[in-house]
């Protein structure tokens, strides 16, 4: 039977209780750590070791460099291992010098940055996602042999797009009232979802709220700069909108998308590899 | 002498207890909250209204609580109430993550330590691994049955997103409320099924340790209503010592509860009049008439028989859980009887600046939200977690078992599973505590 681990470090939980919702891995893998749900308090040799949560303080340092050499395969689960995530919020400027004079006794000390997994150790696949659902976690898994997802997130969402139906501005960040089975853009939300790769069903958009990108770019954009990844949205919301380019270049930048906008970013433009697709689930 | 230091499992997060040994007299324990993220200070300059997708984020196991806290929080400071549709939504989503909260701490965070395994779902196979997998798989399926509520009422069951200033996205079809109905009402015999199991199990432990843990009196904390358990409630009550109960709406919690920061951890530290405070199940069960479904009222009926009202150990905490899943489970069946989709679920509103407080009884109790808007964003936000209204009680609790395990030369290596035990009837969240 081939064993598991999750490392959990700087995060909430989220990607390990959607786990505990795809459990038919039970019958093919035999956990060997994951503190929510096991006392273990080591990682042993394991074939897979699933990493959450970004490195905010040193204890997650150690113990992401502790346990990465015992698995044979490691997989960055969820945004916060991808980029930081939610945290990295936490990252501006403003708010780090707040961050920086916090000492505390006896408890692990926070870095200056929230760190992604792979500035510090080799990862082998990445699953993105705020969390990633319980059906992607089983394809990670299990592998089973009618999985299929789609490019993009618009294609699972179903809702309709319309050509007569442009907005001339956004209409707030989201409401109640919401058109059943009318593409969001065209009621003057700011839905990333054609752009943002598929696999996750499209709760969000199907349950009126426009997708804020967590599971980050499509395979056509993730090898390219985050640049690109905003002029592709501004180009769809363009057409099928009469919104100001400027309107939605300001609006794209907002605190809320930049959790999840920029997770394959900080790797592309000059100079620097970008994470190759291969490796994106 | 000794510092003993106890890493922690089978809770939310990351944390770990200290005990101070000194000349075979202990003479601290302090919970640790070893982790840190600064919410409080990361939403600074936040548009106001994208809260409701941030800081569910939070935590992934109280994300639902979270999410309808940032919701009222703005409706209180934009002035706006939503219909009534929408307040029933919003119940219905706070039952399913209340089947899933407590499914999660009664099965797979404290069971194991009823039947001595380190796990539900990878039992130590020479402990008779048949029996304990059938636990696994129908506490997971009870567990499930809350999420499909979250789903359905919320859109995703972690980070949901469809409570908005105002209402709801949108109802529940009256297909997809009647699979849910049916669902729950497949998972109720289980979910009865495996309290009982947990409650002979607690009592064979009650057995074997002789003591149901620090039984003294505290304050209780909670915002349900002193009637019938309604989980979207609006004021807190609290329950002193000698049973006098005061009432307050969230914005005065500074003058009632005092907070302190400790040193040695992330986590705040909240007291009242000087003594330890309680929030969580034990509190609500404690100050509940009565539940008003028929078979969590003859859990809380024999509860009550058994160990009186107020009750104060606190591996009652667990049982306490029990009558909610199962309260919860039938409440849900309740309100997906009834059409969820035939009214509207929001009220237009306008943006504007101010202050806004939101309370919501999360799993692990009162939860408050209060947001300062200027300009459109967040100018400063508090968050006031119910695992940092306990976190006196589980050192006062430690202390407790630490003696009882400490004697004069000698430590009784009972002690780590008792520090276990101690911890997970608070069901501390620490992703929640330091936010």
């Amino acid at each position: 039977m081939k064993t598991f681990a999750v490392l959990q470090l700087a995060g909430c939980a989220g990607c390990e209780v959607s786990l505990l919702n795809a459990d038919e891995w039970i019958s093919e893998y035999r956990l060997a750590y994951m503190p929510l749900v096991i006392s273990a308090h080591d990682i042993p040799e394991v074939d897979l070791l699933l990493v959450s949560g970004g490195i905010r303080n040193e204890e997650d340092l150690y113990n992401l460099q502790r346990a990465v050499p015992r698995a044979r395969k490691v997989v960055a689960i969820g945004t916060c291992a991808i980029s930081g995530g939610v945290a990295s919020l936490g990252d501006r400027d403003d708010v780090r010098e707040v961050f920086l004079i916090d000492r505390r006794h006896d408890v692990p000390q926070l870095l200056p940055k929230c760190h992604p997994i792979d500035t510090v150790v080799p990862v082998d696949c990445y699953l993105p996602g705020c969390p990633p659902t319980p059906e992607l976690f089983m394809a990670l898994l299990t592998e089973p042999p009618g999985f299929k997802m789609s490019a993009i997130v618009c294609v699972e969402c179903g809702r309709k797009k319309l050509r007569d139906m442009r907005p001339a501005r956004f209409s707030g960040f989201q409401r109640g009232d919401v058109e059943p089975g009318v593409c969001l853009i065209n009621q003057g939300f700011l839905c990333i979802g054609s752009s943002t790769r598929g696999g996750c069903r499209a709760p969000c958009p199907q349950a009126g709220h426009p997708c804020v990108g967590c599971r980050g770019p499509s395979d056509s954009l993730i090898e390219k700069e985050a640049s690109v990844w905003l002029s592709s949205i501004s180009r769809v919301i363009s057409g099928l909108t009469d919104i100001p380019p400027a309107e939605i270049d300001r609006e794209l930048r907002s605190p809320h998308l930049s959790l999840f906008l920029f997770q394959f970013s900080d790797y592309s433009g000059p100079g620097r590899t970008p994470r190759p697709k291969e490796k994106v689930m | 002498m000794p510092t003993l230091t106890f890493p922690l499992s089978r809770i939310e997060g990351h944390a770990r207890v200290v005990i101070d040994v000194e000349g075979g007299e202990v003479k601290s324990a302090s919970f640790q909250a070893t982790e840190f993220r600064g919410f409080k200070r990361l939403v600074r300059g936040v548009p106001a209204e994208q809260m409701t997708v941030i800081v569910p984020r939070i935590c992934g196991v109280c994300s639902t609580a979270h999410h309808i806290a940032a919701v009222k929080a703005l409706e209180d400071a934009f002035g706006v109430k939503p219909p009534p549709l929408a307040r029933t939504l919003r119940e219905l989503l706070l039952l399913g993550q209340l089947i899933q909260s407590q499914a999660t701490s009664l099965f797979i965070f404290t069971m194991p330590d009823r039947l001595s395994v380190s796990s539900i779902l990878e039992p130590d196979l020479d402990k008779g691994a048949g029996e304990y997998s059938q636990i696994a798989k129908h506490a997971l399926a009870v567990r499930r049955a809350g999420t499909r509520l979250i789903t359905a009422a919320g859109g995703q069951f972690i980070h949901p997103v469809k409570a908005v200033v105002g209402g709801m996205t949108g109802g529940i079809d009256g297909g997809t409320a009647r699979m849910l109905k049916d669902e729950l009402a497949a998972q109720l015999p289980l979910a009865c099924e495996l309290i009982e199991v947990y409650a002979r199990t607690s009592r064979e432990l009650r057995e074997r340790i002789g003591t149901w843990g620090d039984d003294a009196p505290a304050y209780y904390l909670t915002s349900v209503s002193d009637s019938l358990p309604n989980y979207d409630g609006d004021m807190l009550r609290l329950l002193a010592p000698d049973s006098s109960v005061s009432a307050f709406p969230a914005r005065s919690h500074h003058e009632h509860l005092t907070y302190e920061q400790p040193d040695y951890s992330y986590s705040g530290r909240t007291s009242c009049r000087g003594e330890a405070l309680r929030a969580n199940s034990l509190a609500r069960i404690n100050m509940a008439e009565s539940m008003g479904t028929p078979l969590a009222d003859g859990y809380l009926k024999r509860f009550r028989d058994n160990f009186g009202r107020p009750a104060h150990a606190i591996l009652l905490f667990d049982l306490a859980r029990g009558i909610e899943l199962v309260y919860a489970i039938e409440r849900a069946m309740q309100i997906l009887a009834a059409p969820l989709n035939e009214e509207d679920t929001d009220v237009p509103y306008t943006p504007k600046d101010g202050e806004g407080y939101g309370l919501v009884e999360a799993p692990r109790g009162p939860l408050i939200h209060h947001y300062v808007i200027e300009n459109g964003l967040i100018a400063d936000a508090e968050f006031v977690i119910p695992t940092v209204h306990n976190i006196k009680s589980i050192e006062r609790a430690l202390m407790v078992a630490a003696r009882r395990y400490i004697t004069g030369k000698r430590i009784d290596m009972e002690l780590e599973q008792a520090v276990g035990r101690v911890v997970r009837a608070f069901d501390p969240c620490i992703a929640c505590a330091t936010h």
